[in-house]
């Protein structure tokens, strides 16, 4: 507790009552077991400032760590168990929030640089979105993120326009068509073509898609937003089945034996009942593969052409740039000093919109839950 | 940096490059004696670095670590089927690695695959070899460009921290892919080559060609290859490349893409044309280097001006004054011989370093036990 209450404890507010809970906890734990646990909470908070201070003898505190943690858990495994586990909880979220702080911080200088006056103020970070070159290397070094935003919304677009009709139609086959038999075998198969490393698909659409569709289209070379779309979109094929062919699965089998039991097909209750019902949840479904679709790299990368620049007209999708990941996989190793910080801020424009949908995606399973959870 | 150079005074920069790094090489050996070997014996020797001079480092480490013996004939040594290049200057009855590591005092283990240490070399970019090098995780940074560049130091900071270690050259041979060069384009100026990657020249057309849209690549922004293209084709460091449709980090992926695209044109390592990816002639400034091995000038002289020095850095440190600990030097030594730079140099399609430059290189060396 952080304050101390009156001595005589006339306050009988909520705070007090804590103190008087934890006074009385304290008293009925076994002395040893609160020694041991203080230890692994103090051993491990040091190790944690070590480790921010960067100490080579961050080992210790975390031996210190591990040791009491072993004596704790053979004389007293609940207390351990449950220290042990709150501490794994906050430093998943302290793990969390460090790479979130690392990534912003290391773009600063990048945003400083890329400042614009604006009615005589000056807006950091603000003409990394209201000009569109990129020259990393010969004067006027500029960073701006509008091709890669650009080339991200065109791909994500593509994978979308390819991912959700298919995906939908497959999870409705899958879920409301097909005999069960077939369903038992086809969806984990699904879900096993979601574990295909994206370096395949970008390898099979380097060397073949890509080469085919520049002599088909007479573009000037390889690299087009087309086909890295559709390709993006067939890697998210699988995460919009499987998620929502277990949003149609979740429509209450009473909805649709009603609907039945007024006369209609089984087509129509499909697109006037179930569908409808499980519409947030598909969209969660479709949500979820755009997540991929943006946050995909290898296969945008060896795909694109790398050179930062906006098409010609804006939605020509027959020449491929440069997306935001693959301007990071392609620079990264190469990259120093400010053209390094501004790989962080295509990290940080990724983060955000990925974060957004993700948010997007949970608040609509949620609403789906509340709307058809009413039997649990 | 001194980089601010034109194509034409290209050359004289190198030779500043290698006379000053030849007097630093020679104010180091004179301490080299208080080296002591024992300690780092049998510990892994490792290397990382640019993707350039892999082939060659990488070979070195394989040959170095199968450690055959002289009666392999392919690998190592002699016998009635075959003889390995350069083997009358080296002629010895041990092993591979136990004869270079012996020359640095180490006790040879006298087994085939148990070199008496072994080596290791991991693929990544110039940049990240020289970044290792300098945070002490690896004893030989790899790099297709000078560090002063990669690490943006000057001339006297990066002699005061590494030891240059040059073991061979890069030809950038320019490329075009198989129907332009079928179709007339088999030679360009410089001036040319400039028009194109600055967006100055758009069609095959304008340069004698078939009219076909001109599909240029490039290599990742701010790379060793990168820079020295700018550097010495179009004269700056920083100068602008506006012409450039793609870039690729990778010379595997430039060479995939000009045999798999009409019209292309790039610049990348020898060691990776093929029948696809030909090679063309360049006239600078009235003198044409040829494709071609037996030509008057070819692209394989140490004066063809898109030829760069492949390096390996090591690290000056307390312990090793002179940059280069016996383990490292008995490693690098192996490139310097006749065999080293036959078999993992030219081999690979890079250019061997003339005599001159070996006795430079050798110079930066410890001395032999």
């Amino acid at each position: 507790m952080a304050r101390t209450s009156n001595e005589g404890g006339t306050e009988a507010g909520p705070l007090a009552r804590r103190r008087r809970q934890l006074r009385d906890a304290v008293a009925d734990t076994d002395p040893d077991a609160l020694i041991t646990v203080g230890v692994m909470a103090s051993a491990l908070l040091t190790a944690l400032a070590m480790f921010l201070a960067a100490s080579s003898l961050t080992i210790v505190p975390f031996a210190v760590f591990l040791l009491s943690a072993g004596y704790g858990w053979v004389r007293h495994q609940g207390l351990t168990a449950r220290v042990l586990t709150f501490s794994m909880m906050v430093s998943t979220i302290l793990i969390l929030l460090l790479i979130t702080v690392f990534i912003f911080v290391e773009s600063i200088p990048v945003v400083r640089y890329e400042s614009t006056t604006v009615f005589g103020i000056s807006v950091p970070g603000l003409r990394l979105f209201t000009q569109t070159q990129w020259d990393a290397v010969s004067p006027p070094v500029r960073y701006s993120m509008v091709p890669m935003i650009h080339g991200t919304v065109v791909v994500t677009t593509i994978a979308t326009l390819v991912a959700a009709p298919l995906g939908v139609a497959a999870a409705l086959f899958l879920s409301e068509i097909a005999p069960a038999s077939v369903r038992d075998v086809v969806k984990p198969g699904v879900e096993i073509l979601a574990g295909i490393p994206s370096i395949v698909y970008g390898f099979i659409g380097f060397t073949i898609l890509s080469p085919w569709a520049a002599g088909q289209f007479r573009t000037s070379g390889q690299g087009t937003y087309l086909f890295v779309g559709i390709v993006v979109g067939l890697m998210a094929l699988p995460t919009v089945v499987s998620v929502a062919e277990d949003a149609l699965s979740s429509v209450p089998e009473s909805m649709k034996s009603g609907s039945l039991a007024m006369g209609t097909t089984d087509w129509q209750t499909m697109t006037s009942i179930t569908l409808p019902a499980a519409f947030s949840g598909v969209s969660a479904a479709v949500l979820l593969g755009v997540g991929r679709a943006i946050g995909e790299t290898m296969a945008a990368t060896v795909m694109l052409r790398g050179v930062p620049q906006l098409t010609e007209p804006l939605y020509n999708v027959f020449y491929g740039q440069a997306t935001l990941t693959s301007l990071i996989a392609n620079n990264y190793g190469e990259a120093d000093g400010l053209q390094m910080d501004a790989l962080f801020v295509a990290g940080v424009i990724l983060f955000v919109t990925v974060l957004c949908i993700s948010v997007g995606a949970q608040y609509i399973e949620w609403r789906m839950r509340r709307k058809l959870g009413g039997e649990s | 940096m001194s980089d601010d150079t034109t194509s034409g005074t290209g050359v004289s920069r190198r030779k500043f490059l290698i006379t000053s790094s030849a007097i630093g090489a020679t104010g180091l050996a004179g301490c080299s004696g208080v080296l002591a070997s024992g300690d780092d014996e049998g510990e892994l020797l490792n290397a990382e670095g640019s993707s350039t001079v892999y082939p060659i480092s990488n070979k070195g480490s394989s040959y170095w670590n199968a450690n055959a013996p002289p009666s392999d004939g392919e690998y190592w040594g002699s016998n009635d089927e075959s003889t390995v290049p350069g083997w009358d200057k080296l002629d010895t009855e041990k092993n591979l690695a136990d004869y270079f590591a012996g020359l640095y005092g180490f006790d040879e283990t006298d087994e085939r695959s148990n070199p008496p240490y072994n080596t290791t070399v991991s693929l990544s970019h110039s940049g990240t070899g020289c970044k290792a090098v300098r945070d002490g995780l690896v004893d030989i940074g790899n790099s297709s460009g000078p560090i002063t560049a990669e690490l943006d130091l000057s001339d006297s900071e990066a002699s005061e921290q590494f030891v240059d270690h040059v073991v061979g050259r890069d030809g950038q041979p320019v490329v075009v892919s198989s129907d332009v060069y079928d179709n007339g384009v088999q030679q360009l100026t410089g001036e040319q080559i400039r028009g194109i990657y600055q967006d100055e020249i758009t069609n095959w057309s304008e340069v004698g060609g078939p009219d076909k849209e001109i599909y240029c690549i490039g290599r990742a922004e701010g790379s060793g290859t990168d820079t020295s293209f700018r550097l010495n084709m179009l004269g700056d460091a920083e100068a602008s490349m506006s012409g450039v449709d793609t870039r690729f980090g990778q010379n595997q992926q430039v060479a995939e893409a000009v045999s798999n695209n009409d019209g292309a044109i790039a610049y990348m390592a020898l060691a990776f044309t093929s029948d696809s990816v030909q090679p063309i002639a360049i006239d600078f400034e009235g003198t044409l280097y040829e494709p071609d091995k037996d030509a008057e000038n070819t692209i394989f002289d140490s004066e063809y001006p898109l030829n760069r020095d492949l390096h390996m850095y090591t690290k000056i440190t307390d312990d090793t004054e002179s940059g280069t600990d016996m383990r490292e030097g008995a490693f690098l030594n192996m490139f310097l011989t006749d065999f080293g730079q036959q078999v993992f140099v030219e081999q690979n399609n890079y250019i061997p370093l003339p005599t001159s430059d070996i006795e430079a290189e050798a110079e930066k060396l410890p001395d032999q036990a």
